[in-house]
């Protein structure tokens, strides 16, 4: 099977619009949390998220939305798109630029694009409001496409003009990593020779706060200790929102382009609870099948690994749940592996999460250093055994595994390796 | 009023007239970015119902929705401007300017009309009809090349008009200058320029395509026959620039008298916005011949046709124009699109 790599990256995140602010904030800690002004109300319980920065994409017409400088969009572009969509196009220029593709090479019918995303709820919220209150026919004519799940790759494989395959995944905080997972099965069944994967979300308050009512999120009014993954004292997520965009490619278009990958991704593997709507099964039985599966189609064991990128998102549960997956398949190399959780830094971007860290893990192997897991004052006695690493430290790092999990008790490991 | 109010959590009654249709606050709101003189004449408009508003209403609606570079060309008062071509609005663009046309003039457009709206005369005139309560004009015709090859007494090499379309009350075409019409090798000697001459014969081509398009009154089963029109005269002719390869010609006739055997037209060559010939008129002769058995058609010209009809699944009419697969994309840099519909 030919072998794939990551060639190229884009990030719009909480924690930097690019990846060398992103590669700073994960070696200094530097977290994008903050007191989120539209929670600043006596009704809202929470008070804390992680926006993105730069981007103001509140209003309701999106000629009212502010946008860096750099990205000039105009509004026939723009009008079709949500936040996420916004971001996920900045973000895949970006990653275009990085992995050095022409247009020649994105618009082609040996690449493809996977994208994954909730969809832009405000746009959604608003356009059956004004259907309910002016009629049908005074709708916007692009407020389906703007709105619903899928929205993020209609508006990119029509505007980068992408010819082969693309579709999109859903499996809430899994569905970019599931994203990859299959764009990597594209290249590796010889289908594709490079896909585009992009998670991302609108990260406002109609993505964010719903998760109040599941008791999900942290209610802690302290941007600087709200997300703290496996700390003792986690009271539930911070949501962010943003976009990353990874470009997959295989060994033949690395070579022929000449390019120099990140890393290469070697497998990867899912598992279902088959347990629970939204609770994470408590033994981490899914998640643990799924870490096993990524290793054996990897053809690697836990004693190659070197550092896992935990999904641990700050509820009390879910971290639990991942502490007892890691410790049964890492067995007697849970000591030495080090595991974090970079969600302590950029709060939880649910369909971006998995793109987003398997950017991260992809900068940690290329640069050689293990992000630290941030706000852990007082480590959680279920992560005992576990090497959980508080600091950002340099290290020559060998494999690299990224977990996920979503609803449904969806589980999605993927393996990296150093190129 | 409990029988008015949707019930909670079910579908909502469908709404046929806009609760807040009425409300100038909420007029003044949806046309929030067009100019004032604009909102202020739509203001006037729902109050007097004066249908002499309605045009420039309709300009500063569509201004709105035509990117900065290209909204000068609305102050030129070409009336021949077309949507897509020359204004870069796709029909999802037009979509959202005929909303905003609804809401004014408090009428609705249906999608089969929308479709035969190409030019901002075609909306003039349309919304003009509607606003006074007249029928609306019958719907222009498109016809490619293999239509006018079709249809036309005259062929290549000696037909110079590429594309046209023909309503009731003018004819409009393109012809790109190639660079390889046979004339220009002696016309001049190292300088290929279009020959005032030959323009004014394709002005003429036009007229024929309007007169066998049969907006001129026949004797009962008669229609006007292709062989029998030939170019009589032209007056008021001036030439203004110097049209060369690679230049396109946007062509327009209108018809000022008819009256067998003769057909007088005023006509006009531009070259995007520049003024290349102008004519104020071009006379043909014309005769009628017996009309053919209705068993021999010709290839039926499609009916232009507006992609409006989003109702194709997810493809809802096509994509936008313009965009050149990234934030850089060329304003107006793309082909000119035609609106691509599956009936089409």
């Amino acid at each position: 099977m030919p072998k794939v790599f990551i060639t190229g990256i884009g990030f719009i995140t909480s924690i930097g619009n690019d990846a060398a602010a992103v590669g700073e904030s994960l070696r200094t800690l530097r977290h994008g949390m903050v007191r989120y002004p539209p929670f600043d109300r006596p009704e809202v319980p929470v008070k804390v998220a992680a926006p993105v920065r730069e981007f103001s994409t509140d209003a309701a017409e999106c000629e009212d939305w502010t946008l860096p400088e750099r990205y000039r969009i105009r509004r026939e572009v723009l009008r079709s798109m949500g936040p996420c969509s916004l971001y996920a196009h900045c973000a895949l220029l970006q990653a275009i630029a990085d992995a050095k593709l022409a247009e020649a090479d994105v618009s082609d019918d040996g690449t493809g694009l996977y994208a994954a995303s909730a969809g832009s709820p405000a746009i959604l919220t608003r356009l059956v409001n004004r259907m309910h209150e002016q009629g049908a026919m005074r709708c916007p004519p692009l407020g389906v496409v703007a709105s619903i799940a899928g929205t993020v790759q209609f508006n990119l494989v029509a505007h980068f003009k992408i010819k082969g395959a693309s579709t999109g995944f859903s499996s809430a905080c899994a569905s970019s990593s599931h994203a990859a997972g299959f764009a990597y099965d594209e290249i590796a069944l010889g289908r594709q020779r490079r896909m585009l994967v992009v998670g991302a979300e609108d990260g406002n308050v109609e993505t964010i706060l719903p998760f109040a009512g599941m008791r999900a999120l942290s209610l802690n009014p302290d941007p600087d200790t709200a997300s703290r993954p496996f700390d003792v004292a986690r009271d539930g997520f911070v949501g962010t929102g943003g976009a990353t965009v990874l470009v997959l490619e295989s060994e033949a278009e690395v070579k022929r382009r000449g390019v120099t990958p990140y890393c290469e991704m070697l497998g990867w593997g899912q598992a279902s609870d088959g347990h629970n709507v939204a609770i994470s099964h408590p033994e981490g039985d899914g998640l643990a099948r799924a870490m096993r599966r990524a290793l054996a189609a990897a053809g690697c064991t836990a004693a190659g690994v070197d550092y896992v990128n935990a999904h641990a998102t700050s509820t009390p549960i879910g971290d639990i749940s991942e502490c007892r997956a890691l410790l049964a398949v890492l067995g007697s190399e849970a000591s030495r592996i080090a595991v974090s959780s970079t969600k302590a830094l950029t709060g939880h971007g649910l369909s971006l999460a998995g793109a987003m860290e398997t950017g991260f893990c992809a900068l940690a192997l290329r640069d050689g250093f293990v992000p630290g897991s941030a706000h852990i004052r007082q480590l959680d006695p279920a992560a005992a055994g576990l090497n959980i690493r508080r600091e950002t430290r340099p290290a020559a790092l060998r494999v690299v595994l990224n977990n996920s999990s979503g609803f449904g008790g969806a589980n999605v490991c993927l393996v990296l390796q150093r190129a | 009023m409990p029988d008015q109010a949707p019930s909670p959590g079910g579908p909502a009654a469908p709404v046929s007239r806009p609760a807040a249709a009425d409300n100038e606050a909420a007029l003044r709101d949806s046309l929030k970015r067009c100019s004032s003189a604009t909102v202020e004449a739509a203001v006037a408009y729902r109050k007097r119902h004066n249908p002499e508003l309605l045009p420039s209403i309709i300009i500063g609606i569509v201004e709105r929705f035509v990117e900065p570079d290209l909204r000068a060309r609305l102050g030129s008062g070409d009336d021949d401007l077309r949507f897509v071509e020359d204004l870069g609005i796709d029909s999802l663009t037009m979509m959202e300017i005929v909303m905003l046309v609804e809401e004014v003039a408090q009428l609705q457009i249906p999608n089969e009309d929308l479709r035969s709206l190409r030019t901002l005369s075609d909306v003039k005139t349309y919304i003009d009809c509607r606003a006074r309560g007249l029928p609306p004009p019958k719907p222009s015709k498109f016809f490619s090349i293999e239509h006018l090859v079709a249809l036309m007494p005259i062929q290549p090499p000696f037909l110079f008009l590429n594309e046209a379309s023909v309503s009731s009350a003018s004819a409009s075409a393109k012809y790109r200058i190639t660079g390889q019409e046979f004339f220009l090798q002696g016309h001049f000697k190292n300088n290929p320029v279009m020959p005032a001459s030959i323009m004014l014969e394709a002005l003429g081509q036009l007229g024929v395509l309007f007169l066998l398009e049969g907006h001129v009154v026949a004797e009962p089963g008669k229609v006007v026959g292709p062989g029998t029109i030939y170019f009589t005269g032209c007056e008021g002719v001036r030439a203004h620039r110097v049209c060369k390869p690679g230049d396109v010609l946007t062509l327009s006739v209108r018809p000022k008298r008819m009256k067998l055997p003769l057909a007088t037209f005023e006509g006009s060559i531009r070259v995007g916005q520049e003024k290349a010939v102008l004519a104020e008129e071009i006379t043909l002769t014309y005769g009628y011949v017996e009309a053919p058995p209705p068993e021999a058609p010709l290839p039926a010209p499609a009916t232009t046709t507006h992609g409006t009809n989003g109702s194709h699944g997810s493809h809802a009419a096509n994509g936008s124009a313009g965009t050149n697969g990234s934030a850089h994309g060329t304003p107006g840099g793309s082909a000119p699109e035609h609106f691509n519909l599956p009936e089409n």
